[in-house]
């Protein structure tokens, strides 16, 4: 190779490397986005459903080959308890995230807190779950999510409700109208949060199976893409009275445009400030 | 560096030197390489003097001290620097506070290649883009930790390339990727090879990634949209023909929403000019720069010195004597213009104005201002928008004229007078300016070949006065004396008093021992410190009161 030409590699490798290195470009009229943390709270009407639900929260990866037998038995699970059972799938950012090929990265920062916080991420387990972000004993119930699902939430959806709650979703031009309403059928006497996630459903990503082989069609649901509100949740503007019944509405711009709305829906869950244990949840297709 | 890490190459170090360490430090040919270093430590007591407003310090001892041990056997070599602060002396960051390895590095480098992996420095061009640096006396170190490689293909041509996470006390943080490309055409094109006109060019790209995080607008509700690949880039040439030289870089930096900026996304850009002449007796050197919205660190969030990748030129002069420097200028990376012009002249011997010995002059000048900006709005929008060639507030200004003669084969004189003017907005606090005329008198009697006395006197007249609500120490006219003698060509001992004599508060003594043989000196001061603020290229720290015994021991080997 003569000169002139390795001088010409040379450029052109660092023109590809400045390109895949350069910076993002913010438009002006999307400066600042809904932040969701400030939701104004007011009296409501009540919900008329005073379900208590529990909220399956799995740590898995694309790399990780037990994830889809934790898929299979998730899925039976919703499929069984119907609406009493909530799936949220977390991509942290452990090895078993790292995309394989050119595949989407499902990895979120909040996805991520979450799994450094409740330790999935420093036993690097994975599939790891949790249930309503209860206890056992002193530790954070995380289990691995192929069996012991039904007797946790059993144990949760058998217990009448402390707080209601029922949440509503409209996509008003790309932009989702968020209602979500509380009623307290017990007094609660500690400060609570609302954390609002947006899911989406029917990724076709490539997934390392049980045989070690890829999957390309791989089809993964029920993916976190973003915490709406603060990673631990909103305040709840509330006396914690028996009997309240409390109102916010929340207007959330999707902060990327890979994200089919068509495909997502909002989970909103209710949960002890100090504690993080989960009360209730609900989920809601967006209309 | 985690504790598995930290006893890995504590182990590896102690396996190369061959424990006892000490002894075979000194000896040359270990595994057939060389193991150079030096040590430093700097220790202080300080007590309450309410006076100068300094304290009682806890710990009673405050220290800071450092190794650094350098392995070289031919192209490769590797080098740790341990670092102890206990705790930290005054002005130092108390995150600073413990001891350990802050720094290891292996390298290997050959004359068209080097790679260099562990903690590494480095700057491109003018270190508008980047500028890995340290600076120990201001408490810096943004030291890059991960792989840092250059290649020259050809004679003339470089390319660098970096990546890795910046030093934050005794963690890193952040995300830098870096490339620069350098080409000398006089190198490269053959028909330029013995061309008079030498011209290099180069080019730099800097980006940073961050996740995302929640950082609340002015409008209730509604968060930042924050950037998390940021890049800057920049273009530089020098050109020189003879003595005549010109060097230019110029800089853009795209949106950084950052707490420097108020988190604002209008884009930055730098520009920095240097014109200069230089012959025999003679130098000349006119710069100009114009900075808007270029301070770029690897974590938005983080205020203070620390964690910087940029570095924009100072172009003010670093003085050395105690009252030219006890304003300094600081850089305004949000935004300033400036102009500097500097000019050295050799009078000859036996000339009217150069007698029997010659004399030097030294004048320089440098003017900074503000930008002219338009207000459009705060925290996550545009911010403002600025006039190229506009200026705004005057932010420093400084005249020096520095005149050294040697008045017979013993005495040497060297006279200053210097005039500043100093806006304390760039301090970060509202007040009028500041103007002040500066006298110094420096006279050196070398007695015999290893016996020297320095006489230092200083004159300082200001239109600021001390107010206690401010509490600007500074102000008001000071006068001093220095005296320093220096014998047996191994100890010094200087004695100096700053006082404020009208408008202004303290009397500032000290005195000073050393001792200096081979490559180790030892020092021993005890006196009073004015708080204040130190600056080295336009980058600065603050400095408390403090009151009491100071000593340094610094040595290599």
């Amino acid at each position: 190779m003569n000169k002139s030409r390795t001088l010409k590699s040379i450029f052109a490798i660092l023109a590809v490397s400045l390109s895949l290195a350069s910076c993002d470009k913010i438009e002006q009229d999307n400066y600042i986005v809904f932040s969701g943390a400030a939701g104004e709270w007011f009296d409501g009407n009540g919900v008329s459903d005073h379900s208590q639900r529990a909220i399956i929260e799995k740590y898995t990866g694309v790399r990780c080959v037990n994830c889809p037998n934790a898929d299979i038995a998730i899925n039976d699970a919703v499929a069984g308890y119907g609406d009493k059972l909530i799936a949220v799938a977390i991509h942290d950012s452990s090895v078993f995230t790292r995309p394989i090929g050119q595949t989407p990265c499902l990895s979120t920062p909040d996805g991520d807190a979450w799994s450094h916080f409740f330790g999935v991420y420093a036993a690097g387990q994975y599939p790891t779950a949790i249930i309503n972000r209860t206890l056992n004993g002193n530790a954070w119930d995380l289990f691995t999510p192929t069996s012991g699902i039904n007797s946790r939430v059993d144990n949760i959806i058998g217990q009448t409700a402390q707080v209601a709650l029922d949440v509503d979703a409209h996509n008003n031009n790309s932009t989702v109208d968020i209602t979500v309403n509380l009623e307290f059928l017990q007094s609660v006497g500690s400060d609570l949060t609302l954390t609002l996630l947006l899911i989406e459903d029917g990724l076709v990503v490539t997934q390392r199976q049980p045989d070690g082989s890829d999957d390309e069609n791989y089809v993964h649901n029920h993916v976190l893409r973003d915490v709406i509100t603060d990673v631990w949740g909103a305040d709840i503007e509330c006396t914690g009275n028996s009997g309240e019944k409390r109102i916010a509405q929340f207007q959330y711009t999707p902060t990327s445009s890979d994200w089919k709305l068509s495909n997502c829906h909002i989970i909103a869950f209710v949960a002890d400030k100090a504690t993080k244990q989960i009360l209730n949840a609900a989920q809601s297709e967006i209309e | 560096m985690d504790k598995t890490a930290r006893k890995l190459l504590a182990i590896a170090t102690l396996l190369l030197f061959q424990f006892p360490v000490f002894n075979i430090l000194n000896a040359q040919g270990i595994l057939g390489g060389h193991v150079t270093g030096n040590v430093q430590f700097d220790g202080q007591f300080s007590r309450r003097d309410t006076t100068i407003g300094s304290s009682d310090v806890p710990e009673k001892l405050l220290s800071n001290a450092r190794a650094d041990i350098l392995y070289t056997n031919g192209n490769f070599s590797a080098g740790l620097r341990y670092e102890a602060y206990l705790a930290p002396m005054l002005g130092f960051n108390s995150q600073y506070t413990g001891q350990g390895i802050a720094n290891y590095f292996v390298s290997y480098k050959t004359q068209t290649f080097a790679v260099t992996a562990g903690h590494f420095y480095e700057q491109f061009g003018n270190g508008m883009t980047l500028r890995a640096y340290e600076d120990r006396y201001l408490g810096l170190d943004n030291a890059i930790r991960g792989i840092n490689v250059s290649y020259r293909p050809w004679n003339g041509v470089t390319f660098k390339g970096l990546v890795g996470q910046q030093r934050y006390y005794w963690d890193t943080r952040g995300l830098v990727r870096g490339l620069d490309a350098e080409v000398s055409l006089n190198d490269v094109v053959t028909s330029w090879a013995e061309s008079k006109t030498r011209l290099t060019l180069g080019g730099s790209f800097v980006s940073k990634y961050e996740g995302d995080e929640t950082i609340l607008s002015d409008i209730s509700g509604y968060k930042l949209n924050l950037p998390h690949n940021v890049g800057a880039a920049s273009v530089r040439m020098d050109l020189s023909h003879g003595g005549f030289g010109l060097q230019a870089e110029y800089a853009r930096k795209g949106q950084d929403p950052n707490i420097m900026n108020n988190y604002i996304y209008k884009n930055g850009d730098a520009l920095w000019l240097s014109a200069s002449y230089s012959q025999k007796g003679l130098s000349a050197n006119l710069q100009a720069k114009r900075v808007d919205n270029m301070g770029f660190k690897s974590v938005r969030s983080v205020s203070g010195e620390m964690l910087y990748i940029n570095y924009t030129p100072a172009i003010t002069k670093q003085h050395t004597y105690a009252f030219l420097s006890m304003y300094p200028y600081a850089t305004q990376s949000t935004g300033e213009m400036g102009l500097q012009a500097d000019f050295m002249y050799k009078f000859k011997k036996e000339t009217a104005l150069g007698g029997k010995y010659g004399t030097d002059i030294h004048l320089n000048a440098s003017l900074i201002t503000g930008l002219d900006t338009t207000v459009i709005g705060g925290k996550g929008t545009d911010g403002y928008t600025s006039t190229f060639f506009g200026t705004g507030d005057t932010y420093y200004g400084d005249v020096s004229l520095e005149v050294a003669k040697k008045l017979s084969s013993k005495l040497k004189l060297t006279a200053t007078y210097g005039y500043m003017l100093f806006n304390p907005v760039i301090e970060g606090h509202e007040g009028d300016i500041h103007h002040n005329h500066i006298l110094v008198a420096d006279l050196t009697w070398k007695i015999n070949r290893k016996n020297v006395l320095r006489f230092e006197a200083e004159w300082m007249g200001s239109d600021s006065k001390y107010d206690a609500a401010v509490d600007d120490k500074r102000c008001g006219d000071w006068i001093m004396g220095l005296v320093e003698y220096n014998f047996t060509s191994a100890w010094f001992v200087s004695v100096s008093d700053q006082y404020a004599y009208n408008d202004g508060i303290g009397n500032y003594y000290n005195i000073s021992v050393g001792y200096t043989k081979n490559a180790t000196r030892l020092q021993l001061g005890y006196g009073k410190q004015r708080e204040g603020i130190i600056c080295i290229g336009g980058v600065c720290r603050q400095v408390p009161a403090s009151n009491g015994l100071t000593f340094s021991l610094t040595t290599s080997f």
